[in-house]
Parts: C-alpha cells; sequence; structure tokens
C-alpha cells in the first residue's frame, strides 16, 4: 500500500491531467466516489447516439452508427447463391468485421487487431440466435437460389463499446436493405435487372421479377446491446477505451425487442460478477434498449 | 459525415490562363457531357473536415463526389523496435480500401502501390528533423471509390498532417487529369478511368509552386500535356485555398 500512499501525498500538488495520467485507477475512483465519470455521465448512462442510414452508394444496404466516438460502418450487399443441400429453402448471411489501423492507435497495417475475429463472432451468433432475420426470406427459388448477405461492419473510430456500436450499425444497415430485383432467365439461371431505362426491360421486369414483392426484410426480435465495466460495486455503463483499459471486467447484455435476453457475455476480468450486479446490468441495458428503440423509430425502423 | 447545413461546398476548378485555342471540336463533336454533367474543367465539389477521428492523433475526411476517403496519422511515436538507429523521423504510410468500396465485389485489401506512391508524394513535404528516431503513420482507408482515388488520399493526408500538427514546408494537394481522345477531364470519375487512354496527376506544394511528384501515364501530346499541367497547378493551387481556410476555421473553433 506503499504506492497509494505516496500517491495521496503527491495528488494534492499535481496537475490533474498528470494525475490521470499517472494514477488512472486513483482518478477514476475518485471520479466514481462522486457518481459521476470524467466527462461528466452519471455512472449509468450511454453516450449520445446517433444513425445514419444509406450512406455507402456501392451497398445494398448501409448504415453508420455513432456512440460517443465510436464510429461504426456497416455495409451489406447481396449475391446470388445456390443454398446448401442441408437447407434447401433458407438464404445465408457472412458477417465480418473490420478494424483497420485507421480506427486505433493499437493497430498496425497488415496485424489484424485480436479484438476483430472475436467481436466477428460474437455478432454473428447473436444476429443468427436473436431471430431477427428469417433465413427463409432469403430464398429464391426453393434448392436452387437464394441470397448470400455480405456484411461488413468497419470501425472508423474506436472508442470503447465496440460491440454495441457494431451490432447497432448491423441492425440499423439490415433495416436499410432494399434487396436488388432480380429475374429467371430462359436457361434457369438468376440474372440482375438493373435499371429498366427502356420500356422494352421495364416489361420483362414485370413478368419475369421472382421477388417483386420480397423487396425488404421483416425484421423481429431486434437485438440492442450494451456494455458495462464492474469494478468493485460501480457499474458503468457504455464505456470508453480509457474506461476500458483501467477497469478490465465487462459485460455485455444483449436483449431483444420484447426485453427477452438473447446473450450474456462476461470476459474474465478480476471482478466477479454476482447476482445483484447481473441484475442491475440487466436493468440498465433494458433501459438503453428503449433509448435506442426511440432512436431507430426516428428513422422509421421497426 | 455529412455535410453542415447552409454551407455551400467549395469546389476548386481551374481557369485556363494563357493564349486563346482554337476549339478542336466542330459543334457536333460536343454533344456529350460527362457521367455526372459537368464540364470538362469542372472539379467535383471538395467536401472536407478534419478530427474526425477522435483517437488518432489528427485526422481528416474527404468526400469529392463518390469518393470517400478517411486519413488517420498517428505520432511521432516509437519506431518499430527492428529499425536501426536514424537521425531523421520516418514515415510509414498505407492505403487499405473496404470491401464494398467498388461496385464490383472484391476483397478490400492494402494497396500497395497506392501505399508507396503516398509515401513518396509526402516525404518531400514533412520536415523529418524535427521527429528524430520516432515514425510517423499515415493511414488511409477508401470508403467508396468513385475515380481520382489517390489524388484525394493525398490531399487528404496532408490535411490529417496539418490536424495533427506534423512539421510540414507546405500544404500538399494533388489533381489528376484524364485524357479521352483529344479532351482532357479533370477530376476524373471512375467510369472516365476506365477508359481515358492516358492519365496525369501532379501533387504539389501551392504555395512554394513546386512539384512532388508528377504521374503521366498512357498516350500524350506535348501541347496536352502543358495544358495537363496549367490545369492542375490552377486547380491544386485552389484546394490548397480551400484546405488553408479550413484549417484556419478549425484552429479558430478550437480556440473559442
Amino acid at each position: 500500500m506503499g504506492l497509494q500512499d505516496s500517491s495521496q501525498d503527491l495528488s494534492t500538488e499535481m496537475e490533474v491531467d498528470a494525475f490521470r495520467r499517472i494514477f488512472p485507477l486513483r482518478f477514476f475512483e475518485r471520479h466514481l466516489s462522486e457518481s459521476l465519470r470524467p466527462d461528466g455521465r452519471q455512472l449509468g448512462k450511454a453516450r449520445d447516439t446517433i444513425v445514419n442510414l444509406g450512406l455507402v452508394s456501392t451497398a445494398d444496404g448501409s448504415a453508420l452508427a455513432k456512440i460517443g466516438s465510436t464510429t461504426m460502418l456497416a455495409a451489406i450487399r447481396m449475391e446470388v447463391m445456390t443454398p446448401s443441400t442441408d437447407s434447401p429453402d433458407e438464404g445465408c448471411i457472412a458477417l465480418e468485421f473490420h478494424m483497420p489501423p485507421i480506427c486505433s492507435p493499437t493497430v498496425r497495417p497488415g496485424r489484424p487487431a485480436d479484438a476483430a475475429p472475436v467481436i466477428s463472432k460474437r455478432l454473428s451468433d447473436t444476429i443468427l440466435s436473436s431471430g431477427m432475420i428469417d433465413l427463409k426470406e432469403l430464398c429464391l427459388v426453393s434448392g436452387k437460389a437464394a441470397w448470400m448477405g455480405y456484411l461488413d461492419i468497419y470501425c472508423l473510430d474506436a472508442d470503447g463499446a465496440l460491440f454495441d456500436a457494431a451490432l447497432l450499425s448491423a441492425v440499423a444497415a439490415f433495416s436499410n436493405l432494399q434487396i436488388p430485383v432480380v429475374a429467371l432467365n430462359d436457361n434457369g439461371r438468376i440474372v440482375a435487372i438493373t435499371g429498366g431505362k427502356d420500356q422494352d426491360n421495364a416489361s420483362i421486369t414485370e413478368k419475369e421479377a421472382v421477388n417483386k414483392e420480397k423487396r425488404k426484410l421483416t425484421l423481429k426480435n431486434i437485438p440492442f446491446s450494451l456494455t458495462c465495466i464492474l469494478h468493485k460495486t460501480y457499474i458503468l455503463a457504455d464505456p470508453t477505451t480509457e474506461e476500458e483499459s483501467i477497469m478490465d471486467t465487462l459485460v455485455t447484455v444483449v436483449l431483444d425487442s420484447s426485453d427477452q435476453m438473447v446473450s450474456f457475455y462476461k470476459s474474465g476480468g478480476t471482478a466477479l460478477a454476482y447476482s445483484p450486479a447481473i441484475k442491475s446490468c440487466v436493468e440498465l441495458a433494458r433501459k438503453r434498449a428503449k433509448e435506442v428503440k426511440q432512436i431507430l423509430g426516428e428513422m422509421d425502423i421497426d | 459525415m455529412a455535410a453542415k447545413p447552409g454551407a455551400a461546398t467549395p469546389t476548386y476548378s481551374p481557369k485556363l490562363v494563357g493564349r486563346t485555342r482554337l476549339p478542336i471540336f466542330k459543334d457536333s463533336d460536343l454533344d456529350w457531357s460527362r457521367p455526372d454533367g459537368r464540364g470538362f474543367h469542372q472539379c467535383r465539389p471538395a467536401l472536407l473536415q478534419t478530427g474526425a477521428v477522435s483517437s488518432a492523433s489528427g485526422s481528416a475526411y474527404a468526400e469529392f463526389g463518390n469518393t470517400k476517403v478517411i486519413v488517420s496519422v498517428f505520432g511521432p511515436r516509437e519506431s518499430k523496435k527492428a529499425m536501426v538507429f536514424s537521425d531523421v523521423g520516418r514515415l510509414n504510410c498505407n492505403v487499405s480500401y473496404t470491401t464494398f468500396a467498388s461496385p464490383t465485389l472484391g476483397q478490400g485489401t492494402d494497396h500497395k502501390e497506392y501505399s508507396s506512391m503516398l509515401h513518396k508524394a509526402l516525404e518531400g513535404v514533412i520536415i523529418m528533423e524535427t521527429f528524430p528516431k520516432t515514425t510517423v503513420d499515415v493511414f488511409a482507408l477508401v470508403l467508396e471509390s468513385g475515380g481520382s482515388d489517390l489524388s484525394v488520399v493525398i490531399s487528404c493526408a496532408s490535411l490529417a498532417l496539418a490536424d495533427a500538427g506534423i512539421m510540414m514546408y507546405d500544404l500538399i494537394t494533388a489533381v489528376s487529369v484524364s485524357c479521352i481522345g483529344k479532351s482532357l477531364m479533370i477530376d476524373p470519375v471512375t467510369e472516365e478511368e476506365g477508359c481515358e487512354d492516358g492519365s496525369f496527376m501532379m501533387t504539389c506544394m501551392p504555395s512554394r509552386y513546386e512539384i512532388t511528384q508528377l504521374t503521366v501515364t498512357g498516350e500524350w501530346t506535348t501541347p496536352n500535356i502543358n495544358e495537363a499541367m496549367q490545369l492542375c497547378l490552377d486547380a491544386c493551387s485552389k484546394l490548397g485555398e480551400i484546405m488553408r481556410d479550413l484549417l484556419k476555421q478549425a484552429a479558430s473553433a478550437s480556440e473559442e
């Protein structure tokens, strides 16, 4: 405890910024004891959240989600594939989460970030198990053709709570998705109908389009997530990178639209989670889900 | 990322000076226009923004038509352990594309050629002596490729370097010109780049009137090269002014 005591003496004379760098944990704990965080938030409060739709013109659906400064760009591109024999009437979603070197000082080119494949796996597990997308809706001709959706999420700015922002951008991108119109040609193969500039083309569209009705996916059970830090008796919602690096026990709760739990994830860490802590995390997640629902609702997303 | 409402996006179309030329085309040849309806010597509106990435030392976002680029600058920070001692600083550049950058389904990967060209364009303008033994990293991500990608990346990188406070002799701007048939088109889009006979890209320091990089490929005639050079120099200096204004605004906003 010698170090703690010496920091106590030093801290009275030190400048705030220097103190924050040298004794980050003490700096945070002093804030937490006042029920306030260094950025002025209350412990259970998430950062401001913004969602923008349809920013990528080359994709069939895209969205940009911003939680505080954490920024995620998600884009979906659809391709026709032959479904597997196990599930002849189902399409497929391939999800990948990227952390390019621009997003954080710790990522270097040629060496992908350790966190990226982990988040990638958790995201695809969450989206597929939540039942948000009915894979049968992606079927075009049973056993012959179905949609393959390539969802790529790019982290443009990493400042904590990466999973929450990535999931939000993915959900928003799916809500923005416009499935391209395709038709069966004489050889029984699927071809894309582009534009329909001249009159002949337009009449073909009406005659043969296989999926005229199904241009949008129906999203049900949309998953919402909240990451919290457990530190001693404190629970901090929606942490920044700085907070994540100082206090390492993270808990992620994913709930769906009807407040049912989809997934719960605690990634080790020094603090142990007891049932009261878990209960309050779920309670915070429930509040957060309501907020996010409202943000998405303002943009006509169910 | 969207433009601020109310503020018109500035553009940097050059003015062709010098002798008046006889029109090369008869009127009947001029009935075709560019895919986005611009004039041959008209540039796309340049939307620029600094401070796009909070965790970087400096960053900038550029949107020229459909070309959208983010550049982050990190450092000066410790060089890799394997590097030998160096009196002057090092510059490390990387350009990568997203998987959805271009309409054809491709793999988003590092673009080695652009990375090295970005490095060569920037190394002449940065005062490397100011950060000995350390490295400055310039990373670019092309979110969407809409033509003239490299020139947008270079201009955006210089803005990000300025935002990071890295010492430079001058801002650096890049403009490219495509030659199709007998006509020159400034700031080409992807479709135009696909059918061009020759391409020309100039990277210059507008205030010093010095060129750090000049790339000419394909078929060019001497008068065309002269004209392209005039166009690029003028557009570069105009783009430089836009970037300078932006940096001034950003600086005065942060003071308040």
